[in-house]
């Protein structure tokens, strides 16, 4: 394959894995209402475990827990926001040193075998900078898709929290006579958001995905393109 | 590619690249010049990223651009200057003389402070290699910052994009031959491009302060002899600013 190909490629990749970026961004997003709706449930729930007096006790603390879950998903949000934003950053300046890099490789080809007043080391060793700029943003990208990895993986743990606190709560409902109409309305509430939360967090674990097998088959053929030189 | 000498005197010279054939339809010709005094270089609105690798490869033949000391951008458009992260890549020590106005602007392509030399409205001096070269003030020519350089040695002015032709792909001339014939190709573009009268007015009062041997814009063909004194009558009596859609 030439090296050529191998640079068309490459900016091709890079491009997948910035719309990728902004997909993941995109699902992300949707996050919000729901973090929103989940303290929002937690005050509510805190009303109704009032009204409940001492009947309501341990659904009280059931409240906090709802209360942290929000905390935590708001947390994840912000934390992988920031690692993608990151990451799109990373894409686009390596789709600009790319560029770079096509146009010193062109310059380097068409001053093969002519008779130059400028000596081949000046462009040389800019087309060489440009190599290393990019081997060293395709390392930062690497480590920052890594850590998007670790920030999305808690979210699975959160919707099986919410599961339990919603099986809690059903429980809790159960128990506590005619408050426990309020309580079970929470519950109820719960279950849905947290399905909710499942659901994007599955759609989230198929965009990574994808977005990690672009940026391997990326660094292959950096890896390839390189070895061609 | 063309690439041609228009004034040589010891060390000191003047390069003119232009008419790139392999350029992309959709790419508007451009004209590259470098001026040359004791062995160091000036490069006067180098272009675009685009035609990077064949203006550095085309002056690369007869000029060492290791001793290019500075880049002068007429303007802001990209047709003149978007290649610039690519020489400050080969050279990090560059000069980039610009218009003041635009220096904000232009460090969008990637450029940092520390390689630009901002211009003043009022134009100023650029020395290479011990000889001056005058900056003349053509702001609204077509850009609201907008700067010419004048030579006195070699008696050749650097217009930008005024004085510019949109000229057919067959055209391969450098110089304009019949001014006449060459006004339908520029006419279009000053009443299009340039928007003020009172602009062009003082400009051409100030090039007709310097003694000028040769007119050289950024598109199209040079004018050289008493085709520079042509090229200003015609300027003074085109209305332009009036250009745009169905004035044409």
């Amino acid at each position: 394959m030439s090296g050529n190909l191998y640079i068309r490629r490459m900016g091709d990749e890079y491009d997948t894995i910035f719309r990728q970026c902004v997909s993941l961004n995109t699902e992300l997003h949707k996050l919000v209402p729901l973090a929103k709706q989940m303290h929002l449930l937690s005050s509510n729930a805190v009303s109704s475990a009032a009204r409940a007096g001492s009947e309501g006790d341990a659904f009280r603390v059931l409240t906090q827990d709802i209360q942290l879950l929000g905390d935590d998903v708001s947390a994840c949000i912000d934390d992988t926001q920031k690692v993608i934003a990151d990451i799109v950053m990373l894409a686009s300046t390596l789709a600009r040193l790319f560029t770079n890099y096509m146009t010193f490789d062109d310059l380097s080809k068409r001053t093969e075998n002519v008779k130059m007043a400028t000596p081949a080391k000046f462009f040389n060793r800019a087309h060489q900078q440009v190599v290393e700029e990019i081997r060293e943003h395709n390392h930062k990208l690497s480590r920052s898709l890594g850590g998007l990895a670790n920030l999305l993986s808690p979210i699975a743990t959160l919707v099986k929290k919410g599961e339990y606190l919603a099986v809690c709560s059903s429980v809790e409902a159960a128990s506590a006579g005619e408050h426990g109409v309020s309580f079970e309305a929470v519950a109820s509430m719960l279950r849905e958001l947290v399905g909710q939360l499942g659901k994007q967090s599955a759609r989230q674990r198929t965009l990574l995905r994808d977005l990690l097998e672009a940026m391997e088959k990326q660094q292959q053929n950096q890896r390839n393109l390189l070895y061609a030189r | 590619m063309r690439v041609e000498q228009l004034y040589k005197n010891n060390a000191h010279r003047w390069m003119v690249m232009g008419r790139d054939a392999e350029r992309r339809a959709e790419v508007i010709d451009t004209n590259h010049y470098l001026v040359q005094n004791n062995g160091r270089g000036l490069l006067l609105d180098p272009g675009g990223v685009e035609n990077f690798s064949i203006v550095a490869t085309e002056f690369s033949k007869h000029f060492d651009l290791a001793n290019v000391e500075a880049i002068f951008a007429s303007h802001q458009d990209p047709d003149v200057i978007s290649s610039l992260p690519l020489w400050i890549q080969a050279n990090p020590e560059i000069l980039v003389y610009v218009p003041q106005i635009w220096v904000s602007f232009i460090t969008h392509f990637g450029v940092k402070l520390e390689n630009i030399r901002p211009i003043p409205d009022e134009g100023g001096i650029i020395t290479l290699g011990g000889h001056d070269l005058e900056v003349v003030p053509a702001h609204y020519l077509h850009s609201s910052g907008n700067l010419s350089v004048y030579d006195p040695q070699a008696k050749i002015f650097f217009s930008g994009d005024i004085g510019a032709a949109l000229l057919p792909e067959d055209h391969s001339d450098l110089f304009v031959n019949d001014f006449s014939d060459h006004t339908r190709y520029m006419e279009y573009f000053h009443r299009r491009w340039m928007p003020s009268n009172t602009a062009k007015a003082r400009w051409i009062a100030e090039v007709r302060k310097r003694d000028v041997e040769m007119l050289c814009p950024q598109h199209g063909a040079i004018f050289k002899g008493d085709d520079v004194g042509r090229f200003l009558s015609w300027l003074e009596n085109l209305d332009v600013g009036s250009g745009w859609s169905n004035v044409r």
